[in-house]
Formats: structure tokens, sequence, C-alpha cells
């Protein structure tokens, strides 16, 4: 009987340890994609006060760190990869059980998806569609630990068997990772893993030139039916409700087909018909379609920012939610939103893409900038190039020049300068000293301050072939922070 | 439920455990009832077709005895026509139902041939017929070996149902450990080995040369692995559960000749083959010329068993080609042996003759996995096409396993071997590993759990559940 008991707990040692071994590799071997997103959800739930759900429109358009720099408001982007309403809705459900938000703001883009599982989509969608469906919920459902709920919300939305079991145990799927592993994957089991800076935020930083314009349905009602994305929609706002959140319902500005705009009218008409506020930045010229978007659908950086102070003054203005700047228990969304600010300050200074140095120096208010296009430069007939430059000025010289250009914005004065052909420019106060500009020929001309005569700005005899320059100096202290030459070759740009 | 499922692995400890705790006279009929869910689990309609089985076995063997009555080995014309009816049966509705297009009765051709084999051994009068139709039952659908065997002897398995043994901590860990050693070759080596294998011989003639040689290498030792792995499982399970099934593999690719291969790979059914079909047509007794068509008669059948595809037939007959090659050349060679002074013990003599008998049976092993003949054909054709630059140029790896995977299929292989290698030689390695201090041996298993869960192919993106030897 003594070596019977003996070897059971022999037998009940083992299997904890080994049980224990088995949760380490698990941990190792998943994928780390969802608890990157949602470490800090978890870590900070009880501080947070809005919920940002939906595609990754939403990833890419609300930055919880620009909301809380600029209105103390604290808040989580919830949204995923491909989400469509169902599983915005499961996401919402499962985050409820960690949080109480005083609000959520739910976007509405791909309202029109009407099919109810992931797995399975429309009859005419390709394997590769689903799979990536598929792939895409792992983003919103692995941080979640199994329980009821996620089998309810799995059960919900995935439809095959076997496909259900990579979402309730993922080392079903994850366990083939052995051979992709970083050292990432390894800080996470001593629970140091990397987590997104910006709380579920993803900034992107490209600009799409060419943004696709569509026309307008031809009615305004909407989808004109019962999707499942609008029965989810009405359970996103049922469920708020019931629980007494505010609910606001957006469309963030994208290049907008025709089936989005009816997705809109949907999405006005359900929150008329439950009184909810629909904010469609679509139509509110907040975000400007050919500098603010990274792609044809998503926003980048410059775009997150307009759109979350556009959606954190509505919020302000609410009065429900606080502004928490002041107290010090919030000194990490400080830290997160001062890390964001930085970031965009060394991508205007340092970008090698002139594209993207104009576009986030225009949005600059502690970067000054000096632009020079010698003439005959390509970009005069890049009309991207001359929209950025727009951007710094309301005249439209650089629409009617075909160089010398020169244009200077002054951040500390607030001043934009600009100067084209034989124009010149003399004594004008700047962060930088009192500058004079002066163009001689082809390939000489004068920038420099009355405190530094002998230093000509805008002439390097090793870069003579470079007909754009950009010059960043630090608003405050005058110092100049970046020299970057371009050379133009039609729309394409290097650096030298 | 297939061995390699999370249900089965879920409901295993739950049937050891009640195996464990009820008393040993009625431990045959729980073992029945976790047989027959297994199998209804798999299959509902073949399941008919076993009970059928079971009825005909269970009654011919009580006609048979009843027929014979005094139990004289000299047998009625009545026993033999009974024989001779249930066997015909037998084997007519193995033919019929194992195809793909009637039914594809799974495990239909092993238990048919514990069925025949039962029958066979009533009849001759090694063995009473077995009145207990629950045991009988469990003979032949105990779910262990109702996939892919062993096909076991009744003379084995019956007298364990009667007088079951206890089952200790011991015999659970030795259990235990045969079964990490089963997924490690199932899941680790056979499955990982297969993806390369299947996207070679799917288009062998745009292949490079070495790769389909390389394929072809990979395939000997998935179709190793597979088939040996299962029988571990089915083995260890057994073990755990208090039954003694038989070995059915012993180091097969260090046989020095193909007979002895034979004896090595495959036993249950290569030691059924001899008792049932070649001591019935007079195995050595009747001459040399017979005994090499009789040892064409039991490899074409062995071939036939394995599959309806002529590719199976050519398989067999080439094993049978090989052996009798080698019987007929064996006076030269012992000749040209002792000219050469060559010593015959001699390691490099051994090693010789394992590396040939490997290439032998390394070369049909081709006709095993191609679908035609043709298919066959282009195989060894472009196998003789030289490439060396295959293993410099990363092609290797394209073929469905990365670099790293690919290691760890070399590493398994390379693991295999030693293993191999130590139980030729006398070791037995998990009695060496139950003999180590706990934390050794708990480092060893632990590591085994892990390496199959980690490395093993299974989940999503892989169909690892069913076994080679499930479609025979």
């Amino acid at each position: 009987m003594k070596i019977r008991l003996v070897n059971i707990l022999k037998t009940l040692a083992f299997v904890c340890v080994a049980g224990l071994c088995v949760f380490g590799a698990t941990v190792v071997l998943r994928d780390k994609d969802s608890e990157y997103k949602y470490a800090d959800f978890f870590d900070r739930a009880d501080q947070i006060d809005v919920l940002f759900i939906g595609s990754s429109h939403v990833i890419n358009a609300i930055n919880p760190a620009v909301l809380y720099g600029e209105y103390g408001i604290t808040s989580y982007n919830m949204g995923g990869h491909g989400s469509i309403m169902q599983s915005t809705y499961w996401e919402l459900i499962e985050a409820l059980q960690y949080c109480t938000p005083k609000a959520v703001v739910v976007d509405t883009y791909m309202l029109q998806k009407d099919y109810k599982y992931l797995d399975e989509m429309y009859e005419d969608s390709t394997d590769e569609d689903r799979a990536s469906s598929v792939a895409q919920l792992h983003l919103n459902m692995d941080c979640w630990p199994l329980d009821k709920l996620k089998v309810a919300a799995i059960n919900d939305l995935i439809h095959d068997e076997e496909i259900k079991k990579q979402f309730l145990v993922p080392f079903y799927i994850y366990h083939h990772r052995w051979d992709v592993l970083k050292s990432n994957d390894y800080k996470t089991l001593m629970g140091d893993g990397d987590r997104n800076k910006y709380f579920g935020a993803e900034m992107r930083y490209g600009i799409e030139l060419t943004p696709g314009i569509y026309g307008d349905p031809e009615d305004d009602n909407g989808l004109g039916g019962h999707t499942i994305g609008e029965e989810y929609l009405r359970k996103i706002i049922d469920e708020c409700q019931r629980k007494g959140i505010d609910v606001y319902v957006t469309f963030l500005t994208c290049s907008a087909s025709v089936d989005d705009k009816r997705a809109m009218d949907s999405a006005r008409i359900i929150c008329e018909q439950y009184d909810v506020p629909f904010v469609n930045m679509q139509n509110m010229g907040v975000v400007d379609l050919y500098t603010d978007l990274n792609d044809t659908g998503h926003m980048n950086a410059n775009g997150a920012i307009k759109a979350t102070k556009c959606i954190g003054q509505i919020l302000a203005d609410s009065g429900d939610c606080a502004d928490h700047r002041d107290d010090p228990a919030y000194g990490y969304w400080q830290e997160r939103a001062d890390q964001f600010y930085h970031e965009i300050y060394d991508i205007a200074v340092t970008s090698d893409s002139v594209y993207q140095q104009l576009n986030y120096l225009a949005g600059a208010e502690d970067v000054s900038t000096i632009l020079y296009i010698n003439d005959g430069s390509q970009a005069f007939g890049d009309s991207e190039m001359r929209t950025l430059i727009h951007n710094f000025i309301v005249t439209s010289t650089i629409y009617h020049t075909d160089g010398p250009y020169i244009m200077i914005k002054d951040a500390a004065s607030g001043q934009v300068y600009e100067a084209s052909g034989a124009q010149a420019l003399d004594g004008i106060e700047t962060g930088l000293g009192t500058l004079h500009y002066q163009p001689v020929e082809h390939l000489f001309r004068f920038l420099y301050t009355d405190e530094d005569p002998e230093n000509n700005l805008l002439y390097d005899d090793s870069k003579i072939d470079y007909d754009i320059q950009i010059i960043t100096y630090d608003a405050q202290s005058g110092e100049i922070l970046s020299h970057n030459y371009y050379k133009s070759y039609g729309c394409n740009y290097t650096k030298g | 439920m297939q061995f390699v499922s999370l249900s089965f692995l879920l409901l295993l400890p739950l049937a050891a455990i009640i195996n464990f705790i009820i008393p040993r006279k009625f431990r045959y009929i729980w073992l029945l009832v976790i047989s027959v869910a297994f199998y209804l689990s798999i299959d509902l309609k073949a399941a008919a077709v076993m009970a059928g089985t079971v009825v005909v076995t269970y009654a011919s063997a009580l006609l048979m005895e009843k027929v014979s009555g005094d139990g004289s080995k000299k047998k009625s014309p009545g026993a033999m026509a009974i024989l001779a009816v249930s066997v015909i049966i037998e084997i007519a509705a193995m033919l019929v139902f194992r195809s793909d297009k009637i039914m594809g009765a799974i495990g239909i051709s092993f238990y048919m041939l514990k069925s025949v084999g039962y029958l066979v051994d009533v009849y001759r009068g090694d063995l009473k017929a077995e009145h207990n139709f629950c045991k009988l039952a469990l003979f032949v659908s105990f779910f262990t070996q109702v996939i892919s065997g062993p096909i076991e002897r009744a003379g084995n398995m019956l007298p364990q149902f009667s007088y079951p043994v206890t089952v200790d901590f011991d015999r659970m860990r030795d259990g235990f450990l045969q079964i990490l050693w089963g997924y490690f070759l199932k899941l680790v080596i056979a499955d990982r080995l297969a993806i390369f294998v299947n996207t070679v011989y799917g288009a062998p003639a745009s292949m490079d040369g070495s790769i389909v040689a390389i394929a072809t290498l990979f395939y000997t030792f998935e179709i190793y692995c597979d088939f040996a792995g299962y029988s571990a499982i089915a083995i260890g399970v057994s073990r755990i559960l208090g039954i003694d099934v038989m070995k059915n593999f012993d180091s097969p690719y260090m046989a020095k000749s193909i007979a002895e291969f034979w004896r090595r790979w495959h036993i249950s059914l290569s030691t059924w083959l001899r008792d049932y079909v070649y001591i019935s047509l007079g195995g050595n007794r009747k001459g040399t010329v017979r005994k090499y068509l009789n040892i064409l008669i039991v490899f074409a059948v062995s071939g036939i068993w394995h599959g309806s595809a002529l590719t199976f037939l050519v398989w067999g007959i080439l094993h049978a080609v090989y052996q009798i090659i080698g019987f007929v050349t064996m006076p030269l060679r012992d000749k040209v042996s002792d000219i050469l002074k060559i010593d015959r013990g001699g390691l490099s003599h051994r090693t010789v003759k394992t590396v040939v008998t490997f290439l032998l049976v390394n070369f049909a092993w081709i006709f095993f996995r191609a679908t035609t003949l043709e298919h066959a054909v282009t195989i060894i054709k472009k196998s003789f096409e030289f490439t060396p630059w295959v293993f410099t140029d990363g092609s290797l790896f394209n073929l469905g396993l990365s670099q790293a995977s690919f290691n760890v299929g070399v590493a398994g292989i390379a693991l295999l071997i030693t293993m191999d290698i130590l139980s030729f030689n006398g070791v037995e390695i998990r009695d060496r590993i139950i003999k180590q201090a706990i934390w050794y041996r708990w480092i060893i298993m632990i590591a085994a759990i892990l390496s199959i869960l980690i490395f093993g192919i299974w989940g999503a993106g892989y169909n690892a559940s069913s076994f080679i030897y499930q479609q025979f």
C-alpha cells in the first residue's frame, strides 16, 4: 500500500513537472501579436475610459497616446485587422469582462459584410481569403483566456470544428513556430516581452498619393436590408446601452467606395434609430485624402493625429471622460504620448522620403522648415509634391512657378515665407536668425543669416546636382537639426 | 478516434484507471467495451462487417470443434469443409470490404488475418475453440491492434483475457515510454519526411535526380517510422492495460540479408504468412524448386494483401526474387569469400551486407510507394541522375520542409539508427532508462514529450491522424 501511494505521488509530481514544462513551451511558442497588442490593456484595464473598436481602420486611425496627450482621456485601441462586425462585437464583450469604459467608439467600416462565419465567408471567396480571415481573427482572440465566453465567441465566428481548435487551444497551431522563434518569444516567459507602445494603435508613415475617388450611391437608404454587419452593430449598441456606456459610431476617412458609402448610410440610419451620435469623418473634412492616408484604406500617422483629435474633442465635450493629465497615477500614459510625439519629430527631421518629411514637417510645431527647389526641377511637375508643399502655406505660388522656389516655415513665430523666380527674401526674422535669400544663377543662390553671413546655407559644392533641399531647425533654439538633399527623377526622389 | 488524436490521449488514462480498478476477471469485458467504442467511433458501417466476422469466426470454430469430436490431430472432412467455407467467406469479405469503392473498412486486413489464423489453429488442434463469445470478440476487435496490427495469435491473446496480469507501476512506466517512442517516430520523423516525400513523388519528373533518390531514402525511413511508431503505441497502450502484444519490428534495417529483414520487419505478418501459408504449401520440405515457388507465392500473397495495385505485387515478388537469388548464389558467394579470405564475421563484411540489404529494400520501396508502374519507372530513372548540387543550392529546402525542419528530420533518422544499432546489439534501451535515477528518467521523458509536442507534425494544417498501414 505504501509503495502504491509513493508511486501515485511520484506520478502526480511527474504530471505537474511535465505540465509546467509544456506550459512554458506554449508560452514561448505562441504567436505574440495578440499579447503584444493587448499587454497594456490587461495591465491598465482599470484606468481605461474609452474603448475604440472596429477594423484595421481603427488600428491606424486612432492613437490613444495622442488622445491622452491632447485631452488626458485614457483609451485603448481594440481594432483588429480584417475585423468585421461580429468579430468586433465579441472583442467588445471580452474586453468588458476586464474594464468598465465610460464610452465605446465603434467604427463601421465593413458594415456591409454579410456572411456569418469567418472561415466560410462568401460562396465565391477564395481559400486565401478564408485563410487570411481566420489568421486575422487570431489577433483579436488569442489574448483572451479559454473560458465559456471565448468558446461562445469562437462557436459564433467559426464554423469548422477543426479550425475552432486553433482558437481554443492556440498551441494547436503555434507549436510549428519553433523554427521562427526570436528573443522576444523567450522574453515573454519572464514576463517582459515587447508590447504595443500606443495602447493597441499601429501608426503607419507612408502617403497614399493617388487615393481613389468614387461616386455616391443612387439613394441614401444604405444597405437596404439586414446584413450580418448591421445586426452585430445593433448588438454592440444594445450591449453598451444596457450597461450604461456611451456609444459613438464612426466612419473613419478612407478612399471610400460606393459600397462603403452605403455602409455609412446604414450606420447613420441605425444611429438615428438608437439615438446615438454618428461621426462620419468622411464628410467632415478633418482628414485630407491626399496627405493623410497611408494607403487607400488606412490613415497614416498624420491622419491619425487629426482623426484622434477630432474624436477627442467630441469625447471631451461630452464631459463624461475625465482629463487625467494631472494625476500622477496616469504618468505611464503621458510617457507614451511623449514617446509618440518624439517619434513624429524624428520622422519629420530625419526621414529618407521627401514626401514623408514634408508631410510631417507641415504639422510639426517644434521644428521649423526651409524648403528650396531649384529652377527646372521635375518636382514642379509633381502634383503630389505641390499638394504637400501647399499644406504649409495658403498661397498658391507653388502651383504657378518653375522655380527657383523657397519656402520658410518658422514654427516659433508661426510665420511662413516664400519666394519664387527672381524674388528675394530680405531680413526675415526667424528662430535661426535674420535670414536673407537671393537667387543668383541656376547653380548658385544665397541664404544666410546676419549672425553668420559667411555660411551660405543653400550651397554645397558636393551637392550641386541636387535640386531639392530641406533644412530643419529647432523652433526654440534655432539649432539646425538636419539638411537633406534630394534629386528628382519624374516623381521619384533619391536622397543624397 | 485515432491514436493521434486529443480524444484518444484524454480517454486513454481514463480507460487505464478503470481497467486498473475493476476486478481482473471482468477486465476483458471492459476492454471489449473500449474496443467496440473505439471502432464505432472510427466507422459505424464497418463495425457491422467486424461483427459479422466475429460471429462467423466464433461459430465456425465451435462447429469445427464439434465435428472433430475427440480432438485428434487427424481432422474430419467436415471440419475441413467448415474451415474452407469460413476462410473463403472471410478472405472474400476482406477483399470486398477493404475496397474504398465499396466500404474501405478500416483494419479489416488485420483482424481478418487474426480470425483466419485462429480458425486454422483450431482446425489443426493447436488451440481449443473459445466458448466465451466476448473473449473471442475482444481478440478480433482489440482496439490497440484493430487498425494496423500487430496481427496477434489467439494462442497468445486469449489466455491473457482469461488470466490478466497485475498492472503495476513498472509496467505502466514501460508502456508509457514505448508510447512516447511511438509518437516520436510517427509525428516527429514519419510525418515530417512524408511532407518531403509527397512533394517529390507528386512530380518526380520535374525534380533533380538526387532529390528523388533522397525522397526514396526518406520514404524508407518514413514507412518504418510510421508503422513501427504505430506498433510501439499499440504495444505500449496494451501493456498499460495489462496485455502483452508481440513485437512487430526488430531493427529491420540492420538485417544482413533479405530473409533476415523479413524476420525483423512486420514480424506479425511475416510469421503469419510463414505459419499459415508457407508451411501449408509445404515450406522447404518438398525440394528446392518448390521452396522457391513457395517463397514466390508467399510474397505475392503479401503484396496482394497490401493492396490491389500491381505495384504491390511487384514489390512482393521483388522481395521473393531477392531471396531466391540469395539462395541460388550462396555457394558462389561462399566460394568467393573463401578465395578472398574474407572474414565473414568481421565488422566491415557485416556492414557491407547490411548496406546492400538496405539498398535492396530501399529500391523495392519505390514500387510500394509509387502509384503506378510507370510512376515507379520514372522515379528509378530519375534516381540515377546524379545532381549533387542540390545539397548546396538550397533546393532541398523548397520541397515542403524548411532547412530547420529538414534538419530535424535528419536528426530524427540519426537517433532512430542509433537506437536500432543499440537494440540490435542487445541493449534494452527502455530497461536502461528505467534503471536510471528518477531525475534522469524524468528529463528523458519530459524531453520526449516536449519534442513530440514541439517538433511533431500535428495540429492545424496537417493531417497526422492516419497511419500508412491503416489503408491495408
